[in-house]
Parts: C-alpha cells; sequence; structure tokens
C-alpha cells in the first residue's frame, strides 16, 4: 500500500514525516475499527488505545508541520495523493491529502485537543457498559474530522463532513436508553442536514461551472469562471452548510440540546473540533466569498447576529453545560464576523484559541459533574472550589480566557477581531463585537461565582470530589494552552497570521480606527464591567441574585428558552410537517395509494377466480392439452413450409 | 447395401405414436413414465438416422446428451413416484389433484 502512493505538489522535497501523513487519518480509523470489532473483550484498554493512536497521530502531524514550515512559505503546499475514488468521463475525484498552513493549523488541533479529550474520557466514562464503543465512536470522529480539514477537494471534505455528523449523531445519543438523548440526536441530524442539504447543491453548482471539485483548479479560475452572481449562489450555499454545521442562527438550535451528549463529546465536537468545521469552510473557501463580496457580508452578519443572541441565551441558563453550549455558539459567531471580514487569520486564531478555553470549560464542568453526582444545575452548586481546587482552578483560567482576560489567549483572540473590526471602520460590527464580549464576561463570570464559589447550596456540593489524575491532566494541559496560546499571534498580524498568509492571503489593511491606547481601554473595561457586574450579583452576597432573578422572570424565561426560538420553529415548521405527514401517511396514502394498489389487486384477484377453474387437477388433461398443442404447433410449421 | 432411412423413420414414428397414447390413456404413474421413456427413445432413433443419412455425428452426439438427460430425469421421476407411493399407497394420478385451484 505505501509504495503505490505518488506524491506531487509545491513542496519540492518531502521530509519523510509528510510522507507518513496518510498515518494521521488512518492511525484513528484502525482504532475505531478495533474498538468496534473487539472493545468490549479489552476492557479499559480500550481507551488507552485510542489515546494512543491519536497521540500518535498528533506526534506525526506535529513533525510533519514542523517540516512543511522550514520550506519557503510560497512552497508550503504538499499534496499527498492516496488512491482514485471516482472516474465518470472527465470528472474525477481523487483521494489527497492536502497539508498546508490552514490545514497544518487544524489537524494540530484535531488531533492535540482531541487526543487530551480521549485521555480526558478514560475516567470520565469508566465504568460505562459501553465504553470501547464509546471510543470506537470516539476514534471514528477524529478519522473524519481530520479527512474534512486535510482533503484536497470538496467531495472529500463533505464525505468528512457527513462523517463527523453521524458520529456527532451517535454521540449526542450515546445514552439513548433516555427519549431525550435519542430525540436530541435525531434534532442534530435532522437540522445539520438543512444546511448540509444547501451545501450538496453548491457541490453540485461547483462541479456544473468548473467540472471538478478540486481546490486548486477552483481557486486558479474562479475569477476568470465565474459571475458575481454565481459566485454569491455558490458561496451562500456553501455558507448554508456552515450553519448547519456551526450551529449559526437559524440552525442554532441543536447545539443547546446536543449536551445530552457525554461531556467529553460535547468538549471534543461541539466546541472544540466539527463545530469549527464551518469556519474552517468559508476559510477554505474565501476566494469564491471574496468573487461575491456580498455573501461576505452575510457571513459577517449571521456570526455578529449570532454572538450576541447566543450571548443573551447563555445568561438564563441553568444547566452548566448549556451555558457552555450558548457561549460556543456565540464564540463562533465571532469567529464568522471574523471571516466576514476578511480577516482569515484571525478567524482562524480565534478557533484555535476557542478550542483550547472552550475545551477546557467543557472538561471542567465534567469534572464538577463527575464529582458531585452528575449535577448540572448551577442553583445546585456553589463553593465547589474548595473541594475540587484543580478543577477550580483550570476553570477559572478558561473562564478568564473567554471574558479576555489579559494574558490569556481568549484576549488576544478577541481583541485580534474586533481590532479588524475597528481599524477597518467597520463601526456596527465594532460596537456590537463588543457588545457580545461584555456579554461573555458577564456569562461565564456568573458560572465562575454560581458554581465554585459563595457557599454550598446542596448536598451534592458539599460532598463533592476532585477528578481522578487522568481527568486532571488533560485539564492542565489545556489550561496551558489556554494560558499561553496567545503568544502565537499577539496581533491581527502575529505569527499565525504569518503562517497562514501563504493560503488566505494577508490581513485587512488598517484604514482608521481607534487609537490604540484607547481600543484597549474599551476591550479591558468591558471584561472587568462583566466580570465584575457577575462577581457583584453572584459572588459578593450583597445582592439576593435568587429575588432579582424573580424579578426579571420574563426576561430570564426568554433567554432561558433561547428566545423561543424552538417553539416558534415548533409551531412554523414541525407543526404543519407533522401535519402534512399525517395528512399523506393517513389520508392519501391509506386512501388513495393504497386504493389504487388494492384495486388492481381486487381486479386480477377476481379474473384469477376465473382463470383457476382451468386448473382441473387431472394430469392426463394437462397431458391431452399439451399434445394438441404440439400438434397444432406442428400443422401450423407444416403448412408454412 | 443399406437400409433405407424411410424404415428407421417409420419404426421411431410407431414408437412415438404408441408413447403417446401410452401417456394420454394409463392412469398409473409408472406405465406413464415408461411411455415417456419410450417417446424419448423413439427421438433418439430417428435422430441417430438422420444423423447417419447425413454423415454428422451431430446427431449421434445429441442423442447421448438426450439418454443422460433421460436418465437424471428418471432418478428424480422415480424417486417422485416413490414418495407418492409411500404417501398414499397407490400411483394413481387421477388421485393426485390437491394442487388444482
Amino acid at each position: 500500500m505505501v509504495g503505490a502512493f505518488e506524491t506531487s505538489g509545491a513542496v519540492a522535497d518531502p521530509t519523510q514525516a509528510m510522507r507518513l501523513l496518510w498515518l494521521v487519518p488512518v492511525l484513528p480509523l484502525a482504532g475505531a475499527a478495533i474498538n468496534l470489532f473487539i472493545g468490549r473483550r479489552l476492557g479499559k484498554a480500550a481507551g488507552w488505545l485510542a489515546t494512543v493512536l491519536v497521540g500518535t497521530a498528533f506526534v506525526i502531524a506535529a513533525i510533519a508541520v514542523r517540516d512543511l514550515i522550514a520550506v519557503p512559505a510560497e512552497a508550503r503546499v504538499y499534496v499527498l495523493h492516496l488512491f482514485d475514488w471516482i472516474q465518470v468521463g472527465a470528472f474525477r475525484v481523487n483521494v489527497d491529502l492536502r497539508l498546508d498552513a490552514l490545514s497544518a493549523t487544524m489537524i494540530l488541533v484535531v488531533t492535540g485537543i482531541g487526543a487530551l479529550i480521549h485521555l480526558y474520557a478514560i475516567g470520565y466514562m469508566d465504568g460505562d457498559p459501553r465504553f470501547g464503543r464509546f471510543f470506537a465512536y470516539l476514534n471514528l470522529f477524529v478519522f473524519f474530522m481530520l479527512m474534512l480539514v486535510l482533503g484536497n477537494n470538496l467531495l472529500v471534505l463533505y464525505l468528512g463532513w457527513e462523517g463527523v455528523g453521524l458520529c456527532s449523531y451517535l454521540l449526542i445519543g450515546f445514552w439513548f436508553e433516555k427519549t431525550e438523548n435519542a430525540n436530541a440526536a435525531k434534532k442534530a441530524f435532522v437540522t445539520t442536514r438543512v444546511g448540509d442539504t444547501a451545501m450538496l447543491v453548491g457541490l453540485a453548482l461547483i462541479v456544473a461551472k468548473f467540472g471538478t471539485l478540486d481546490y486548486d483548479v477552483i481557486f486558479g479560475s474562479a475569477g476568470s469562471t465565474l459571475t458575481k452572481g454565481v459566485a454569491t449562489a455558490i458561496a451562500l450555499l456553501l455558507f448554508a452548510g456552515a450553519v448547519g454545521k456551526s450551529a449559526q442562527v437559524p440552525l442554532h438550535v441543536w447545539l443547546p440540546d446536543a449536551m445530552a451528549g457525554p461531556t467529553p463529546v460535547s468538549a471534543l465536537i461541539h466546541a472544540a473540533t466539527m463545530v469549527t468545521a464551518g469556519v474552517y469552510l468559508v476559510v477554505r473557501m474565501h476566494p469564491i466569498f471574496e468573487l461575491s463580496g456580498i455573501a461576505l457580508v452575510v457571513v459577517a452578519v449571521t456570526g455578529l447576529v449570532t454572538s450576541i443572541y447566543a450571548g443573551t441565551c447563555a445568561l438564563g441558563q441553568d444547566d452548566i453545560k448549556r451555558v457552555l453550549a450558548y457561549s460556543t455558539i456565540s464564540q463562533l459567531g465571532f469567529m464568522f464576523l471574523a471571516a466576514g471580514l476578511r480577516a482569515y487569520a484571525a478567524a482562524m486564531f480565534f478557533l484555535v484559541a476557542h478550542a483550547f478555553y472552550k475545551a477546557l470549560l467543557f472538561l471542567g464542568a465534567g469534572s464538577v459533574m463527575h464529582g458531585t453526582h452528575e449535577t448540572t444545575d448551577l442553583k445546585l452548586m456553589g463553593g465547589l472550589w474548595r473541594r475540587m481546587p484543580i478543577t477550580a482552578t483550570t476553570f477559572v483560567i478558561g473562564a478568564f480566557a473567554l471574558a479576555g482576560v489579559p494574558p490569556l489567549a481568549g484576549f488576544f483572540a478577541k481583541d485580534v477581531v474586533l481590532e479588524i473590526a475597528e481599524t477597518g471602520e467597520h463601526w456596527v460590527a465594532y460596537v456590537l463585537g463588543t457588545f457580545a464580549a461584555l456579554l461573555s464576561a458577564l456569562y461565564i463570570g456568573r458560572v465562575v461565582f454560581l458554581a465554585f464559589f459563595g457557599a454550598p447550596r446542596s448536598e451534592r456540593a458539599e460532598q463533592a470530589h476532585e477528578a481522578p489524575p487522568v481527568m486532571w491532566v488533560p485539564l492542565a494541559v489545556l489550561a496551558f494552552g489556554a494560558a499561553f496560546g496567545g503568544i502565537v499571534s499577539t496581533d491581527a498580524d502575529g505569527r499565525l497570521a504569518q503562517l497562514l498568509e501563504s493560503v488566505v492571503g494577508g490581513v485587512p489593511e488598517a484604514i482608521g480606527g481607534l487609537t490604540t491606547p484607547l481600543f484597549f481601554v474599551i476591550a479591558l473595561g468591558m471584561t472587568a464591567l462583566g466580570l465584575g457586574t457577575a462577581w457583584f450579583v453572584y459572588g459578593s452576597g450583597r445582592v439576593d441574585w435568587l429575588a432579582l432573578r424573580v424579578r426579571l422572570a420574563p426576561l430570564q424565561r426568554l433567554f432561558a428558552n433561547g428566545w423561543y426560538i424552538d417553539e416558534y420553529y415548533a409551531t412554523v415548521l414541525v407543526a404543519p410537517g407533522k401535519a402534512a405527514a399525517a395528512f399523506t401517511a393517513y389520508r392519501f396514502d391509506v386512501g388513495f395509494v393504497d386504493g389504487i394498489v388494492n384495486g388492481i389487486g381486487g381486479v386480477v384477484r377476481r379474473l384469477a377466480d376465473v382463470g383457476r377453474r382451468l386448473q382441473t387437477g387431472f394430469v392426463r388433461s394437462y397431458a391431452a392439452a399439451f399434445f394438441v398443442g404440439v400438434v397444432a404447433v406442428l400443422v401450423y410449421v407444416g403448412f408454412r413450409l | 447395401m443399406r437400409t433405407p432411412i424411410a424404415y428407421f423413420l417409420v419404426l421411431s414414428g410407431v414408437l412415438f405414436a404408441i408413447g403417446s397414447v401410452g401417456v394420454l390413456i394409463r392412469k398409473n404413474a409408472l406405465l406413464i413414465f415408461m411411455s415417456v421413456e419410450l417417446q424419448l427413445n423413439a427421438v433418439n432413433l430417428a435422430l441417430i438416422a438422420f444423423s447417419r443419412m447425413h454423415a454428422d455425428l451431430t446427431g449421434q452426439v445429441l442423442a447421448f446428451f438426450s439418454m443422460v438427460v433421460a436418465a437424471a430425469e428418471v432418478v428424480v421421476g422415480l424417486a417422485i413416484i416413490v414418495s407418492v407411493y409411500r404417501r398414499r399407497q397407490t400411483v394413481n394420478v387421477d388421485d393426485a389433484r390437491e394442487l388444482r385451484w
């Protein structure tokens, strides 16, 4: 198998690690296969096997990326041909892996954070009757995610895209014995399908216009092939897929419910990797979006609306995981805002930083649940830091990173986006983005003070216990990343931006904006205001927040129910859909379709009642008929001669 | 001097007619079966006669084929007759008529 690989691409002299790039997706796939077939017999080793395989993939990926960075920037593309997949006439699709700055960033996040979450899951899923199967799904997810980002054409991306959707479905519904979990899985799958269908139409449009799905051909000839209208159509159709996958308004409704899955799944799939696939898609396809222009505005507006909407929803949630889910939606909105402002490198930087601190926050929430007998209600927590100091410390680091406290990663990531909005004089984006940042400081401050400080508000919180090392070691590593990850890119033209320049071009030019000190004063002021307010209301003990909550009940209910968008969909889409389904099933199908089928059956039956009297059952009469027939044929043939 | 072809064909025709009448009028499955064999062999005779007339061995080859097939058919047919007999102590074909409408 290895010998059959051909290599081509701009990297003149690929190193051994680059040639072994195929191992990066194949190792998790092998882990999935092993755990699927003999995972039950492996016992606890199933988790270690899965973790080690993803960890090995990370090491290979890291060496390959190091070698990639060593070559000059203009030659930083390496394509590894695996095999021909589809060939119909002139249309052909190969399974090729493409290593460039963009996919390099993604595979490091997927395998690196993925390995840590696998390790954590060994502790978290301990004692689950389907332990091996959990890791099989998790590994399969990593495989599909890697194919999504490494594919050299849109069909391989789409394969990964649907594959991660499948794994998301399997893992959200992992504890399918509870009906609500199974329903959440179904909801996630169906909602993302809405976007995926549009995306598939977009791919068909690309094939119609270019005759291929290869990135190089599309980007090479997009300017001369596409009119502005067609580019807009393709960009918006692809973006619809991204909206579904990345849970943006209006297709965001599945993500809060997806928290029904085990917490490591929420961390890996619904915070760090799968939901960021939409951002990756927009960044990867940015030449088409730029050609359209208007599509970028749609991306930015969607991101902005989503980030503020989800920020308000996060304020009203009592379930710690649902706060984080809405927070993820809000933060993904920030990434789309960045991409819409052509700050692709900033979007990717935000993606990486967010992967660290949001995975950390989810795993911290999981650790809290693990230590308090699956308590998720913030009202029943309080004072946990005494009981679980490591979880509390790491969670606070993650929360501060999310809130934008310098010098943590989230501070730089958020400020790079806002800085680009402000220096580009996109004032609406800047003001609303700053407001969204304020909201994020507020809701995460609320979680921190409600969960970890004050007095315990339930027996479970009093008797909480710290997580085992297999769980807190990943927390510590992620906290380290969330704390110092920002160093790779401290401003709009930081190291990551320079690395990505070979794929996404330079940063948008500054045309004005605020002075730098004023910008930082506002940014830090918002963080301080958000965290300070959260402390005053929930942490200081000077405000009776439960009474405040009763006084603001209508607003609280609006936020807690996500502005009733689920109910709105239930009335406008689901109820008519069910009515239409009931009509087709019980009226049209039973009355009309079955009527035709039964009618034809009845006629045939009545004819047969007549015809079957010919069958007398006497063998000799059959023989006689046979004989007469033969004679008749012979006579006929004889006369014709 | 060679025997004229007509002799063979007449003999073949007579045998075939006997077989046909046997199939049509007999009630005993075993006798019907024998009559069918008679028809088959009548045809084989005609095949060989024509083969000799045309000095072409294809006819003889075909006759061998038909013998082999007939042998196989005998095996299956007799087995059916035996099992029918075991079940109802008779092989009268007029009695076996459950499968009509």
